[in-house]
């Protein structure tokens, strides 16, 4: 069973992150990148299903500029056997990415994709939905524990009201939650390798994807800071407040 | 010319920090508070850096190490700085590249043990009378008439004596031969004669035991002499530069690194006067000084490591280092207590402790003075070739 891992290269989780001077968006330049944190978490998943011998490849993707391939080495440092960048430089959004990966798991002929549930920096919790949906596959978010047995996959699931165990046909889209595992250190001999595994480049202009904007960003700021609060002395005094000052009565 | 790391640098660099932060910063505040690391922690620690190829980064692949140049053992090593001296004992060992002198026979008893972390190991050349002068050493290795010796003396200072299990000890075999009579042995704990002394209590480096080392006697074999009977301070010359700039210069700089982080965190976050202390210029100061004093620092390390890996003679870029970098981490430990103020003067914030432990570094692998003295002949003996580009 070959198993995809999509990586998204997002600004570290450690920094305190702003909006560019126009609100144009957030600003990135000069910012410490990594891979999503979720994203980890689906890598280290892969790895563990090879490392059982229940998958046989495991090869992380990403969308995105050049720079990317620093995140798919991370990838390959913690255990991929392979990598595959889409480059573009366009700025991509959930559905694009969607599109995308779609194109290489039908490519690869993978059984499994496993995708971190969201990633920091838009917090969309999107794009595994949306790929499920493209390949018709089935789905599996929020996945707190996966067995892979026969031909299918049971996933539990983190769901509000407790955890809710499915069985899904494979092939199917799993996402990571935060507590399937804990992502293991890349250690000294496999940094040394990553360098050697093959990472591919494809180009997405040539996937035959619509990877235009769906989304328009109309401007990006901080929330106001919040102000001190006040004791109000009684409860007249509180409902003449929220009247004249708050006007929210 | 390129500055930039390559992308295995750059994963190298930030799991080794990930590893720092995770797993030993949190051990910080009880060894601090206990004196020590307790033992089944350092086990813990041991073996899951082990489990990670992260022991032992610097020895070469042929004999088990993870086979690091110079240059990225110093990138390691400056990570390795952020943590205490102990916790980086523990977690990726000191294994001194000296032991790569070892033959066939001694590798197997104390080179590969050293590397598989089974046994540590201690360097032994300071005594009360020979410091930064390590020729003048009074230990003496007497020879017994069967082809062995009996080393009679006493060291101190040494450190993580209480742990290890064997000692590079350097001893006279030849009085009349000054520097060409001193020799290497390798000596193990246990042998009868040679008594593991007192841990002489220190400023800093709390957990880490620095002890007197006495020995009346002690047998050793030709098994035990390491590289040659008068090869002793040869060696020492050439093996322990590499030792001072990864132990003593790169992890300083990550000292820096962190007592800068800290400083620049607190000016944001500290309010006087209404406005965050980072606002004031004398703030803004000690932090623009401690930044460009770091880069050069690090620039300095990596040069002298670059010389290294290409076979260049790198002791003067070494000297350079010693002192310079050991004297901005004094200054940025001391900038970081005055912008923390009473807190950082306070023991429940580590930049108390990272300025007691900053002292040392001016003192130990030769002084400032040593070093500069170094710089300044080598200066006046070859001139630009020191610092010039022709």
């Amino acid at each position: 069973m070959k198993v995809l891992v999509p990586v998204k290269r997002v600004a570290d989780y450690n920094i305190k992150v702003r909006p560019k001077s126009d609100g144009s968006g957030v600003e990135l330049a000069n910012v410490k990148m990594s891979m999503n944190p979720f994203d980890e978490i689906a890598v280290e998943e892969a790895v563990r299903l090879k490392e059982a011998g229940v998958a046989t490849e495991v090869v992380a993707v990403s969308c995105g500029s050049a720079v990317c391939q620093e995140t798919l080495r991370t990838a390959l440092a913690m255990g991929a056997d392979r990598a595959i960048l889409v480059e573009t430089d366009v700025e991509l959004q959930s559905l694009a990415v969607a599109k995308l990966v779609k194109v290489v798991a039908e490519k690869e002929g993978a059984q499994l994709v496993i995708c971190g549930k969201q990633a920091i920096d838009d917090d969309a919790n999107q794009t595994a939905q949306m790929l499920a949906a493209l390949l018709d596959w089935g789905q599996a978010t929020y996945a707190s524990k996966v067995v892979v047995a026969d031909g299918s996959i049971e996933v539990t699931r983190e769901v509000d009201g407790g955890l809710e165990t499915v069985r899904l046909a494979l092939p199917a889209v799993v996402s990571a939650d935060l507590r399937l595992n804990e992502p293991r250190y890349a250690t000294l001999p496999n940094i040394m390798k990553a360098k050697k595994k093959p990472l591919d480049t494809l180009k997405a202009s040539e996937l035959g994807v619509d990877v235009s904007p769906r989304v328009q960003t109309l401007s990006v700021y901080t929330p106001p800071e919040r102000k001190g609060g006040i004791k109000v002395g009684s409860v007249a005094e509180l409902v003449q407040k929220l009247k004249d000052e708050a006007r929210v009565l | 010319m390129d500055f930039n790391l390559s992308s295995e640098q750059k994963m190298l660099v930030e799991t080794v920090r990930r590893f720092v932060e995770n797993e030993m910063l949190p051990l910080e505040d009880e060894i601090e508070e206990t004196g020590r690391l307790a033992p089944e922690k350092a086990r813990a620690l041991f073996e899951k850096s082990s489990a990670n190829g992260m022991y032992a980064m610097n020895i070469p692949e042929e004999f088990g190490g993870g086979g690091l140049s110079a240059v990225d053992t110093m990138l390691v090593e400056e990570q390795f700085g952020h943590a205490k001296d102990i916790l980086i004992r523990r977690a990726f060992g000191n294994v001194y590249e000296v032991l790569l002198k070892c033959d066939a026979a001694q590798r197997e008893r104390w080179l590969l043990p050293a590397v598989r972390g089974e046994r540590t190991c201690s360097i032994a050349i300071t005594e009360p009378n020979a410091g930064s002068d390590a020729a003048s050493i009074k230990t003496r290795a007497v020879t017994d008439g069967k082809g062995g010796w009996k080393i009679t003396g006493g060291k101190h200072f040494i450190s993580d004596g209480e742990f290890s299990d064997f000692f590079v000890v350097s001893a006279v075999t030849d009085p009349n031969a000054g520097a060409k009579g001193i020799s290497l042995f390798l000596v193990d704990k246990g042998t009868p004669g040679f008594i593991i002394g007192r841990d002489q209590k220190m400023m800093g480096l709390t957990g880490t035991s620095h002890v007197e080392l006495a020995f009346d006697e002690v047998p050793v074999g030709p098994e035990n002499l390491l590289g040659g009977e008068g090869q002793g301070f040869k060696l020492i010359l050439e093996t322990l530069g590499r030792v001072r700039l990864a132990q003593v210069c790169a992890r300083a700089v990550g000292k820096s690194v962190r007592l800068l982080n800290l400083m620049i965190s607190y000016a944001q976050e500290r309010k006087q006067f209404g406005k965050p202390i980072g606002d004031f210029q004398l703030i803004q100061q000690m932090i623009a000084d401690s930044v460009v004093e770091i880069n050069a620092s690090r620039l300095l390390v990596l040069d002298a490591a670059s010389d290294i890996d290409n076979g260049v003679d790198a002791r003067d870029k070494i000297s350079m280092a010693k002192f310079y970098v050991a004297e901005v981490l004094g200054r940025v430990a001391d900038r970081a207590v005055q912008v923390y103020g009473g807190m950082g003067y306070c023991a429940d914030l580590p930049i108390e402790r990272m300025y007691r432990d900053a002292r040392i570094y001016r003192i130990f692998d030769g002084t400032s003075e040593i070093h500069r003295t170094v710089v300044a002949r080598s200066a006046m003996k070859h001139g630009e070739a020191l610092y010039g580009t022709i």
